[in-house]
Parts: structure tokens; C-alpha cells; sequence
């Protein structure tokens, strides 16, 4: 153990790190809880008191940007294709990622290369021809259309995080279970998926995040209103009620706040599908 | 069914035929990526080189003319310009930024998972979310941060944050690294992570200070980390759109105009063959630095 004065030397050289810390802790927070303020205020307060907090706390903000704009219909949209996504891109990775990782066959060097050239590419370089795809396959306007569109980009990424998994994996499990009579693909789904939850899990949260926030893609695919998911209802909305503040916030933070909750119920898996791809 | 996988039964000395199974388990991944990923970038490059009938390319080849159309448009290297102030100052700022709370937060005891997890918290939201967040406190009248510069006595440096031509540029910097600092710091931290201990317990017991550690035993630690920090911030900067589409449009006067909002413009215009051919010099202007700089650090590893 410690003697007493090293500890007080460490607590006393840490000071600093601490004192730093909750001043830049402090400084990134304030924006996002003073939008989270001003989404209770009345307009009135907003203009003369920008700084200060809500006289009273009016959630009728949120009632009235939820029912007079779309956004129950935003949400539902951001929820159907961010889930599906995630469930196509495990799916189809991990069946993809294994036999990268554990079999032997011509051209599996060259085709994994393949996916990670798309990689390389920022977004624009395939938004012209993909628009003109979607619109001669009907699939423009469309949210399975986008789905495809988000797998799409997603899999370079996911087969890459899961290839290294799998790799990991002995090989004489795959040996044994093979000489139990099990096929390939019942070891993928017995054995394989079962043992890779917590890698699924966190790539599964990544491109759930990655899908949930999207833009670009989707400003460019989706023109009707109905189809709309959360970011691109949300510049909708802010085109429409700009001039009316506290509607403007609460949109804000009804985007936001699911993004939050997932990230607070997830921050591990999360972060762990951030830092995974990188280390490695 | 197979029983023995393809490398047992050439241990077996059994010559296997050609196995098929590989191919069905990569089939499906492979059709969706080429569709809708792969394939539309390469038709990107192609058809750069024909004249399109709207949305749609046409078989007329227009040789290399919509690139001396673009290489001809001041806004195109306006805009690429941009690209590169966003670029040379994204590789350092949120770079930096994270590199420091990584370190910060590794020296500290208590309290890890909460500054970690807080000071992550922008990197989570859309980058419509930060856009408009910033919007708001840039706003010149419902907006935040010039009240907040009055109180504190800088009174003099508040201004049109969005609205003057000289800053607007920066001021969408600005929104970017607050939304981007916490993606370096996880990835710093975790590579911190991973040095061994009792080489920064030697550095200790051999009396070195902050400065030292860091210099000479952190930051030459995470060297390969670092490379791809800086990479990351090479495509994102590159590739910059929500954020600046929605502070500005690229506005005032194309002051803040970025490759990727030129490509929507022109696209939104149906000017297709200048929209591919400005995305495909984009593209290879990208693969070139992301490249470039990795192999230049590669090689700087082994050389030293």
C-alpha cells in the first residue's frame, strides 16, 4: 500500500488534470444543456434573457412541435430504417466476415480488398450515379430504397471489425464441430453468432448511430415529406418555424434525446465499436 | 453436406473440389456492396467522361470536357480551397484537443467513465443536430454567445458570427471540432490503454515530468494511433456537408462553399457530367492525401 503523503503527492499532481478537465467538461456541455433550457422558455424569454434559465418550465414546446410538425411520423421513419439497417448489416457482414476470416478459396484476398477500397471514397464520389440507380430501379423516394443505400455503405466497415474477430477465434473449434456433424453454416449460426454477441453488439450500436444520423444521402433520396427521417424533418421544420424559437428547440432536442438515451444506455458498446476498428 | 472443412481434407490428402459454400456466404454482402456502394462510384469516374440527358448518362462521350469545365470554375477551387483550411486545420485542432483530454483523463484516478462519457456526448448527434445547436448559439438575435462575450468583458469580439464572409468559414470550424474532439480522445484513450504500464512507471521513477512523459513515451507510443486519427480527420474533413449546408448553405457569397455542397448544387441543377467530374477530382484528391500520408508515415516508422 501507499504511504498517506504519496497519496496527497498524486491527489496534488492530479489537481491540474482535474481542474482542466471540468473546465473543458464544462464548456462542451453548456451548449447542449442551454438548447435543452431554451426549449422550456417562452419566445419573449429567449429574446431578452438568452443566458438566463425558464421563469417557468413550458413543455407545451415539445407538444406543439411533436403534433403540429410530422415528427411522430420522423421518428417512426428514423426507427424502421435505422433497425433494419443494423439487422441487414449484422446479418449479412458476420455470413460475409466468417468466410473471410475461416475459409479458403480463390479470391478471398482480392475480394475483401475490394470492400475496403470502398472505404476510401468520400460520400460524393457516388451520388450522381446512385441517384439516377435509384430513380431507374424505383427505389428512389423510397425508404427500403435508403436501407439498401446504408447497408451498402455500412458493410465495408462492419466485415472489416468482424473479420478481426473471427480471426481470433481457434480453429480448432470450428474443427470439432465439424467433426460433430455440424455444417458450416449451423457453426455460423450455433456457435459462431452466440460467441460473437458482445463484437455484434457494438458494431450493431455503431451503425445504428452512423444510420440515425444521416443527411447527406438522405437529402438527396428522399423528397416526400412522409418519408422523411428525424435530421431531414428537422431541417424541414427549421426552414418552417425558424422565426419561432422555442418551437425551433424543441425540435432540436426531440431529434437529440433518443440519440442520448441510446448512448447513455450503450456508451460501452459504443465506444467500444469506435475504438475496435481503429486499435486493431 | 461437407463434414471436414477445406483444411482438414487437404491434411487428408483428399484433393477438394472447388467449394462453393465461401462464395454463398459472401454472395449477398457482395451484390448490395456493388449496387449501391462500389458500382456507383466507379460509374461515377465513367460517365464523368459522357454527356447526360438529365439523370440519366447517355452514350455521347464528351471527352475531358466536363473537367476543363471545372478546372475552368473559380467556385470549384473556391471551394476546394475551403476543403483545405477545414483539412489543415481539422488534422491539428480536434486532433490535439483529443489527444490532451486522453492524456488528461488517463493520468486521473476517480471519474474516468464520466469525463470520458461527457466529453464524448457532442460526437454522438447528427451532424444536423450540431448544425443547428451552433445556429442558435451564433444567432444574432436569440443567440448565446454574443451575450455571453459581453458578460465576460469581451464585448468587443462579438459580431455576425454566420453572417460576415471573413469568419463564417470558421465559425462553422467551430461546430465541427466541438463535434469531433471526443471521437480522437476515445480512440487516444484506448491506445493509451494499451502501453504497457511499467514503462510509464520507469519514466516516474526516473523523475520525468509531464512534458517528458508525453513527448517521449506517449506520444511516440501512439504513433500508429495517431495516423489514424489523422486519417479519419482527412475524410471527414474532406468530406464535410451537413454541418456547413445548414450554418451557411456555403454562404455568404460562397465564402464557406465546400467540394461536397458544389457536387449537391450542381446535382439539384441536373448538371450530372460537372457534378461527376468535380466528385471524381475530389475522390482522387482524397485517395491521394489519405495515402500519401499514411505510406509517409509508414515510412517514417522504419526509418527512425
Amino acid at each position: 500500500m501507499e504511504l498517506v503523503s504519496g497519496n496527497w503527492q498524486r491527489r496534488l499532481r492530479s489537481a491540474p488534470f482535474y481542474a482542466t478537465l471540468i473546465v473543458i467538461t464544462a464548456i462542451t456541455l453548456v451548449p447542449i444543456v442551454w438548447v435543452f433550457t431554451s426549449a422550456l422558455k417562452t419566445n419573449k424569454e429567449i429574446r431578452e434573457n438568452a443566458l438566463g434559465l425558464p421563469g417557468e418550465w413550458r413543455f407545451q414546446n415539445y407538444v406543439d412541435a411533436w403534433f403540429e410538425a410530422s415528427f411522430d411520423q420522423y421518428f417512426i421513419n428514423s426507427i424502421f430504417i435505422s433497425v433494419t439497417t443494423v439487422l441487414i448489416v449484422l446479418f449479412l457482414a458476420s455470413l460475409a466476415a466468417y468466410a473471410f476470416a475461416k475459409m479458403r478459396f480463390p479470391g478471398n484476398q482480392p475480394i475483401f480488398f475490394v470492400f475496403l477500397i470502398g472505404m476510401a471514397f468520400p460520400l460524393s464520389a457516388k451520388l450522381g450515379p446512385l441517384l439516377s440507380l435509384m430513380y431507374e430501379l424505383n427505389l428512389a423516394n423510397s425508404r427500403i430504397g435508403l436501407i439498401l443505400v446504408y447497408v451498402a455503405g455500412s458493410l465495408p466497415f462492419a466485415i472489416l471489425m468482424l473479420r478481426a474477430f473471427f480471426q481470433g477465434f481457434p480453429p480448432e473449434l470450428e474443427d470439432s464441430a465439424a467433426l460433430d456433424g455440424c455444417s458450416r453454416f449451423q457453426f455460423y449460426l450455433r456457435i459462431l453468432l452466440p460467441l460473437s454477441k458482445p463484437s455484434l453488439m457494438a458494431l450493431g450500436i455503431f451503425v445504428f448511430m452512423g444510420t440515425w444520423n444521416e443527411f447527406f444521402q438522405a437529402l438527396l433520396l428522399i423528397n416526400e415529406d412522409s418519408k422523411r427521417t428525424l435530421p431531414l424533418g428537422l431541417t424541414a421544420f427549421q426552414d418552417e418555424y425558424f422565426t419561432d424559437f422555442a418551437l425551433s428547440f424543441a425540435g432540436i432536442n426531440i431529434t437529440a434525446v433518443p440519440v442520448i438515451i441510446v448512448y447513455i444506455i450503450f456508451q460501452r458498446n459504443l465506444i467500444e465499436g469506435i475504438t475496435v476498428g481503429s486499435i486493431k | 453436406m461437407t463434414l471436414l472443412s477445406g483444411q482438414t481434407a487437404r491434411t487428408a490428402g483428399i484433393r477438394p473440389r472447388l467449394d462453393l459454400m465461401p462464395y454463398l456466404f459472401i454472395l449477398p454482402a457482395v451484390a448490395i456492396y456493388v449496387v449501391f456502394n462500389l458500382g456507383p462510384v466507379l460509374a461515377s469516374f465513367v460517365f464523368s467522361f459522357f454527356k447526360w440527358d438529365l439523370l440519366s448518362p447517355t452514350a455521347e462521350f464528351t471527352g475531358l470536357s466536363h473537367y476543363t469545365f471545372i478546372l475552368n470554375d473559380d467556385r470549384f477551387w473556391n471551394a476546394l480551397g475551403h476543403n483545405f483550411i477545414f483539412l489543415g486545420l481539422a488534422v491539428v485542432i480536434p486532433v490535439w484537443i483529443g489527444l490532451l483530454l486522453a492524456v488528461f483523463i488517463y493520468e486521473i484516478r476517480r471519474g474516468r467513465v464520466f469525463f470520458r462519457a461527457a466529453l464524448f456526448l457532442p460526437a454522438i448527434f447528427s451532424g444536423v443536430v450540431i448544425a443547428y445547436v451552433w445556429k442558435w448559439i451564433y444567432h444574432p438575435f436569440a443567440g448565446v454567445l454574443n451575450p455571453a462575450l459581453e458578460l465576460v468583458g469581451l464585448g468587443a469580439f462579438t459580431q455576425s458570427w454566420l453572417g460576415d464572409h471573413k469568419i463564417a468559414l470558421y465559425s462553422t470550424f467551430i461546430a465541427y471540432a466541438w463535434a469531433t474532439f471526443g471521437y480522437s480522445m476515445v480512440i487516444f484513450l484506448a491506445g493509451l490503454q494499451d502501453i504497457p504500464t511499467d514503462i510509464i512507471d520507469a519514466a516516474r521513477v526516473d523523475g520525468a515530468n509531464f512534458r517528458q512523459k508525453l513527448f517521449r513515451i506517449i506520444i511516440p507510443s501512439l504513433y500508429d494511433v495517431f495516423t489514424f486519427v489523422v486519417t479519419l480527420r482527412i475524410f471527414t474533413a474532406m468530406g464535410i456537408f451537413g454541418v456547413i449546408f445548414i450554418l451557411t448553405g456555403g454562404g455568404p457569397f460562397y465564402s464557406s462553399d465546400v467540394i461536397d455542397i458544389y457536387v449537391f448544387r450542381m446535382i439539384g441543377n441536373f448538371e450530372m457530367g460537372w457534378a461527376t467530374a468535380a466528385a471524381t477530382v475530389n475522390a482522387v484528391i482524397v485517395v491521394c492525401i489519405s495515402t500519401g500520408f499514411i505510406k509517409w508515415r509508414e515510412w517514417r516508422s522504419w526509418s527512425s
